[in-house]
């Protein structure tokens, strides 16, 4: 899931490295991006491109494998055995969304074990709305739906982007998420069609989500010098406040419909133009938690560690020691 | 400690604050391997993407689950990634085969599809080897099976696919690997594949929502 936006900080006014590249090779760069080719590994790239490509992969990468750790908590409390092997076999998948992930960030220079290493140290983010806890099967069930639903809308952006093993990556991806959105979606009707406490139980969940949902793309654009090239270079394809109009205008008639309310008074759609209103997210709030005073982001971090170091053993005994390190090709 | 709402977490009796900053060594993940996988019966091998793995076995274990737990194939071929002799890659008008060294007249390979006739056995006891060849006819699509060539080395068996296969134009991107450097799925175990259609939870279209949401609206007229 979980695509880049939310994620994703862009260096504010610094100097772009552009003047030091080979304007040669730079022109031939983007004259491929402009005829719509991709870019393949071996080919030269500005050391931005990598820079903020292998930053956008990686965060990525990382929001799947601690986004899997929210829902995984309800794979033995999930209510009836059919939904304990769905619930399960879309946390794998997520979990394997990272694999693919972390492989496409690697064919750009870094490699797995410094990825995995910054993800524990806490020195890579990953998507925020990870740092909230699921205190019910209803929270899980929001998840599954309208989280999921949010990094669909980050991920066919992303995947008409210009980085090849990127893309290969994210079709894949898409592929599955097809059925985790028709999973939640059905997760969440049934509890808001159900019985009274099962309403409840929903309702209040949503309450606990959306300002965290609001805040899933990421502050508004201030559209900077970079911004502009990212997305001259495909590696942004569109902007956060595009991404989430369009959640918002997909998804909350289907909340709508369903009798489910929003803890957002003024949430309306603007008729004329066409973009949706809604109370500013508290920005501040987001900022203290993505920089580490969430109240779970410790708990993602011990859990991620714990599962490095106990397998640590594992992974020395099967080592052959003639192995040489090679990057993945594509 | 670490206070979860699940259970299995708290038995874990993690520490809230982390000691040291944790570090791995090189090779903690391991290699990397490219992973092939035919989607049915007859049709091309195509690139699907890496694993990471200690050796062949595991590479091919690693693969199945992560390449087809979800999507249906009949075969798989996992390479170490080391095996692989990549061309330059080319725009997609061009041909990968013309940046490769030109030779001259006289040395240029006889064309040598590897199949069983007395020159190929006298080739193979002169040391020529089998090579896999695949295109990328497309930047950002996935390399795929075109066939294989008889050749003396890698850079050799470039040489020669370009003159099998150096007709089919555009080939962005050219793969050349020793056929006897993979490990693959055999015909007689095709029943590993078999295991994806029965998991009907997994496909999206077994959620029949839209009937439940109909029958809410219908119920309750006013409260949406
Ligand atoms: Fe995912
Ligand atoms: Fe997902
Ligand atoms: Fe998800």
């Amino acid at each position: 899931m979980y695509g880049s936006a939310s994620t994703h900080d862009l260096p504010t006014s610094a100097a772009t490295g552009l003047e030091n590249e080979d304007p040669i090779l730079l022109a031939e760069f983007e004259a491929r991006i402009g005829r719509g080719e991709k870019i393949e590994p071996g080919d030269w790239m500005p050391a931005l491109y990598r820079k903020q490509l292998t930053r956008m992969i990686e965060q990525h990468a990382h929001s799947e494998i601690i986004g899997s750790l929210p829902e995984g908590t309800w794979i033995t409390r999930a209510p009836g055995f059919r939904r304990k092997m769905a619930q399960m076999a879309k946390v794998q998948d997520e979990v394997g969304h990272a694999q693919l992930l972390y492989s496409a960030a690697e064919t750009l220079g870094k490699t797995r074990e410094q990825m995995l290493i910054d993800l524990i140290n806490g020195k890579s983010k990953y998507s925020n709305v990870f740092n909230y806890p699921t205190p019910t099967w209803a929270d899980s069930n929001v998840i599954s739906w309208l989280i999921d639903a949010g990094a669909i809308v980050n991920q066919l952006a992303n995947a008409k982007g210009s980085y090849g093993p990127y893309c290969r990556a994210l079709d894949r991806i898409c592929a599955e998420e097809a059925f985790h959105l028709k999973y939640g979606h059905d997760a969440v009707v049934h509890m808001a069609t159900g019985t009274p406490i099962q309403r409840k139980m929903m309702q209040e969940a949503l309450n606990r989500w959306w300002p965290a949902i609001m805040t899933f793309f990421g502050p508004s654009d201030k559209m900077s010098v970079h911004t502009e090239i990212l997305m001259r270079w495909k590696v942004k394809m569109a902007s956060n406040d595009e991404c989430r109009n369009q959640f918002l205008d997909m998804y909350v008639p289907k909340i709508w419909e369903i009798g489910l309310t929003l803890p957002d008074a003024n949430l309306r759609k603007n008729e004329e133009t066409g973009v949706w209103e809604f109370t500013e997210p508290d920005w501040e709030d987001f900022k203290r938690v993505i920089n580490g005073d969430g109240p779970c982001n410790a708990e993602r971090i011990a859990v991620r560690r714990a599962a490095e170091e106990n397998g640590a053993w594992v992974r020395r005994a099967l080592l052959t020691p003639k192995t040489q390190y090679v990057r993945p090709l594509a | 400690m670490i206070n979860s709402h699940d259970p299995r977490m708290n038995r874990l009796g993690l520490p809230d604050a982390p000691e040291a900053p944790a570090a791995k060594g090189a090779l903690d993940q391991f290699g990397t391997y490219e992973v092939f996988h035919q989607k049915k019966e007859g049709a091309p091998f195509v690139y699907v993407g890496p694993v990471h793995a200690p050796e062949a076995d595991v590479a091919f274990l690693f693969a199945k689950e992560q390449y087809s737990r979800r999507f249906a194939c009949t075969g798989m071929w996992v390479v170490p990634t080391a095996a692989i002799t990549v061309t330059a890659y080319v725009g997609d008008q061009e041909s990968a085969y013309d940046t490769l060294p030109l030779l001259p007249k006289s040395s240029a390979p006889a064309a040598g599809l590897a199949d069983d006739t007395a020159a190929a056995e006298a080739a193979y006891a002169a040391g020529e080897e089998d090579y896999d060849i695949f295109h990328l006819k497309k930047r950002g699509k996935a390399h795929q099976h075109v066939g294989k060539v008889r050749a003396s080395s890698p850079a050799d068996a470039l040489q020669v696919a370009k003159g099998v296969f150096g007709e089919l134009r555009p080939v962005a991107n050219v793969w050349a690997v020793r056929a006897a450097d993979f490990l693959r799925s055999e015909d007689e175990d095709r029943d590993i594949w078999t295991t994806t259609p029965e998991k009907k939870y997994r496909d999206a279209i077994s959620y029949k929502v839209q009937d439940r949401i109909e029958k809410f609206k219908a119920e309750n007229p006013q409260s949406h």
